[in-house]
């Protein structure tokens, strides 16, 4: 007999040393919370998505606004919204496409797949929210100079005009909330994901790598 | 869940094959159950209830469960599982399957995933419907842990 016959055998044999649950044992566990990844990533994905969202209510207070009148980029900052929210939930509504597409009945592969893919659109997301954040913070400069080399007739002068530390302290803050930002963002990849998705990570690799022989 | 409750072997079996301990084998179990009981709605009653349940559990274990935090091993399973002793089979024999168990423990999640379906009898092509690989590349990659588990024993 085969060696791999005989292991066969022995695996079938194990079948009396398995443990045996209950109706009841097993009903119970059904009402234990879940440990699976998806949920997980909508947890996340969730928080992430309202991240964008406070990290716009927190910038747009009212000083925000009286800034932004004082500069004329009100019309401006209004569109940026608009279109930005815009965005934002169009993000979210692809993102709960995916999320309702994940099914355990699927194949392994399409599985690892759709699930692979929902995090694919939040992390979309958070690349077009850095990267329009530092568009419209560029932009948003770039209009305050000019209206503010428009308004600074040598009568207002003194009470528009940054000195040269006004100015200093001005940019230091702009570069450390990005900063900030960044540190967040980096957080997040590095750590919660590269925590979470290692294993499915190594495991799709692993089935890719079934296919291409 | 009279279905899970027949066919509990199945789950049980795949977490004594991608488990150390008893503690992550418990927890596995039961996050295969709440798979189960989630997914049950889409089970068409086309398939058998059991070959869904290997598609369901197996998924589970490779793809959707995550540990918990690491508990502390208290005992490696050689002395629960893969027991063995059983009358007719010389010291050699039950050398040789132990050592192809400790094999198949350190094999990766996928390669766990295709010994697995090969022990329990399945056929390539429900091997590669299950996995979402072609049938060739099942077969390919399955003569190939087989060699590899006939090399541990005989070198």
């Amino acid at each position: 007999m085969d060696d791999l016959d005989l292991l066969k055998k022995d695996w079938k044999k194990q079948e009396e040393s398995l443990p045996h649950l209950t109706y009841d044992q097993i009903y119970k566990m059904l009402w234990k919370r879940s440990s699976s990844i998806v949920k997980w990533i909508f947890i996340i994905s969730i928080g992430e998505f309202l991240f964008g969202v406070i990290l716009n209510i927190i910038f747009a207070d009212k000083d925000y606004w009286a800034d932004m009148e004082k500069y004329h980029l009100k019309e401006f900052n209004i569109w940026v919204y608009v279109i930005s929210y815009l965005i934002t939930f169009f993000f979210i509504f692809r993102f709960y496409q995916n999320y309702r597409k994940i099914s355990a009945t699927d194949n392994a592969s399409k599985l690892m797949k759709t699930i692979l893919k929902t995090r694919k659109t939040v992390k979309l997301y958070i690349g077009y929210v850095l990267i329009s954040s530092v568009v419209v913070f560029i932009v948003t400069i770039w209009m305050i100079l000019k209206n503010h080399a428009e308004t600074a007739v040598p009568q207002v002068e003194k009470n528009m005009a940054f000195d040269t530390t006004q100015w200093l302290i001005f940019f230091g803050i702009m570069l450390l909330s990005v900063a900030i930002l960044l540190g967040i963002l980096w957080l997040f990849y590095r750590l919660l994901y590269g925590i979470l998705l290692k294993r499915l990570n190594k495991n799709f690799k692993e089935l890719k790598k079934l296919e291409m022989h | 869940m009279t279905n899970l409750e027949k066919h509990q072997n199945i789950a049980h079996k795949i977490c004594r094959i991608y488990t150390n301990d008893q503690d992550s084998h418990n927890d596995l179990f039961q996050e295969i159950t709440i798979q189960l009981w989630k997914a049950y709605p889409k089970f068409r009653g086309d398939s058998k209830f059991s070959t869904w349940m290997y598609r369901v559990a197996l998924n589970t274990a490779i793809t959707l469960y995550r540990k918990k935090k690491k508990s502390i091993r208290t005992q490696d399973f050689d002395s629960v599982f893969f027991r063995i002793k059983a009358e007719g089979y010389d010291d050699t024999i039950e050398q040789n399957l132990k050592l192809m168990y400790d094999a198949i423990r350190q094999l990766n999640d996928i390669d766990k995933a295709l010994i697995f379906l090969y022990l329990e009898d399945k056929n390539y092509s429900e091997i590669s419907d299950t996995l979402g690989i072609s049938e060739v590349n099942a077969r390919v990659k399955m003569n190939r842990i087989k060699t590899k588990l006939k090399s541990i024993i005989n070198p």
